[in-house]
């Protein structure tokens, strides 16, 4: 019986790669954008608008505070509504990248806060206008903090890719319902759909993990 | 008591009246001061007197609330005067040094003049390489801030300043936070600077290098000039008793 089950499950593995293809995609596209305007967010937030900054801030505060799932239902099912019409596809990219840039925008935040006063006011003092003393000071320094929670929070972006399966995308996740329907062996069918996310996201926690240590080691932090 | 500080009202830094507050408390009272090109001033006085906020107005790092404070013959908060463009002209040194810690040496000392003076990098390579052979420094091209000890970080951060070729240089206690067998090395390199005919106004407790470059000592206490003269008068001779108080304090020992 496990037998035949399995011989069905081999032949769903090109729904599977499909599956598979269009989680990588969904993360990959939304992960590249999400980072893009999460670092403009960031900057901006930091900068001395305050309407701006505030704006932000409240946005942020809003996507933050409320279930991703509903975000996608609002995004899939309300903007066509006010006369947006959005593929399955395209409202998966924008509420993933939404998200990606709202969390990804804290922590370059926290990063360019964590720059000491004194780096700014030496690059001031010197005459570097405000976007040569981001580009030249303050961002290479803040990076070095940013950058293992922002692999960090991939991770975690590419397994909330999974709710894109509620507005009928097919993603590795969909596929497991999809095939769960022909082989009624749900415990095996999601094992096996774990273990696709795992593969995706297990080289990024090992790199987000180097990057710690780096960290720690650049800090000269006590081993304890 | 009134003190005529002011001169003619041609200093390359002048100050008119300056009035500053942190919340209710009014760190610079009444401020009036001229600082002429080529001057060297050195201003003293207890912890907390608003020595150090003095010097952060002259570059903008700090705002003034009332009074006038002229700098290089632009007027600060003047729409007119672009601040940025206005401290390209002058040099800041900073107690705690400030280097960029991603960058070397060589790479701290060029940075404005190559993004801000738009001189071309091998330029400004050349002529930082040139400064910090002059700081003494010659073999730390390549360091980063983190491989150089304090005197040669601040001897870095001094060349710094220089590399920007500025009208005035400004230094913010900049022996303060040294190990005390450091602090000859960049009280050394400042001497050659203002020896150079450099303006300088230097924030520091530094006896030795008031008496050696100083045309004049400013005693600053509860955000108001108390006194000024030159060292000799200064030191041997104090007019006032918070002025004697203060140097009882720090040449006790």
């Amino acid at each position: 019986m496990i037998w035949q089950q399995l011989q069905s499950l081999a032949g769903s593995y090109p729904l599977a790669l499909r599956g598979l293809g269009m989680t990588v995609m969904l993360s990959l596209v939304s992960l590249v954008l999400g980072t893009l305007i999460g670092f403009g967010l960031g900057i901006l937030r930091t900068g001395g608008n305050r309407l701006i900054s505030g704006a932000i801030g409240a946005w942020v505060d809003l996507i933050r505070g409320t279930p991703f799932l509903v975000q996608i239902f609002l995004i899939f099912f309300i903007l066509p509504e006010l006369g947006v019409e959005l593929d399955a596809f395209t409202a998966g990219i924008i509420a993933l990248t939404n998200l990606a840039a709202c969390f990804i925008c804290e922590i370059v935040v926290a990063g360019i806060r964590s720059v000491p006063t004194g780096q700014v006011e030496a690059a001031l003092a010197s005459g570097l206008s405000r976007w040569q003393r981001m580009r030249q000071v303050v961002l290479p320094q803040a990076m070095r903090i940013v950058l293992p929670p922002l692999v960090g929070q991939y991770v975690l972006l590419i397994k909330d890719s999974s709710v894109v399966s509620a507005i009928g995308l097919t993603d590795l996740t969909r596929v497991g319902w999809l095939v769960v329907q022909r082989v009624p062996n749900g415990l095996l069918v999601f094992f096996l759909v774990g273990v696709g996310y795992f593969i995706v996201c297990y080289p990024l926690i090992l790199l987000a993990r180097r990057l710690e240590q780096r960290m720690g080691a650049a800090h000269g932090e006590v081993q304890i | 008591m009134t003190l005529n500080l002011s001169k003619n009202g041609t200093g390359m830094i002048e100050f008119r009246g300056v009035n500053k507050w942190f919340g209710a408390l009014n760190v610079l009272k009444d401020i009036t001061l001229s600082v002429e090109p080529r001057e060297v001033v050195v201003v003293c006085g207890p912890s907390g007197s608003g020595k150090s906020t003095l010097i952060r107005c002259i570059n903008g790092l700090e705002t003034i609330r009332d009074g006038d404070l002229v700098v290089d013959g632009q007027r600060l908060g003047d729409p007119a005067t672009n601040m940025t463009r206005l401290r390209t002209e002058i040099g800041f040194v900073f107690q705690s040094f400030n280097l960029y810690p991603h960058k070397t040496a060589l790479e701290n000392v060029t940075l404005a003049p190559i993004h801000v003076r738009k001189i071309p990098r091998a330029e400004a390579e050349k002529a930082g390489r040139e400064l910090l052979a002059k700081v003494g420094l010659a073999d730390k091209v390549n360091a980063y801030p983190a491989q150089l000890s304090g005197g040669q970080q601040q001897r870095v951060a001094i060349a710094r300043c220089l590399g920007m070729r500025p009208k005035i240089m400004l230094f913010d206690e900049p022996t303060s936070a040294l190990d005390p067998e450091m602090i000859s090395e960049v009280l050394d390199v400042m001497v050659a600077v203002a020896e150079e005919g450099m303006t300088m106004m230097v924030v520091t407790h530094e006896m030795g290098f008031a008496r050696k470059v100083a045309q004049r000592v400013v005693f600053m206490d509860a955000g108001a000039i108390v006194e000024s003269g030159t060292p000799d008068e200064f030191f041997s001779h104090p007019k006032t008793d918070r002025s004697r108080a203060f140097l009882s304090k720090i040449l006790r020992h």
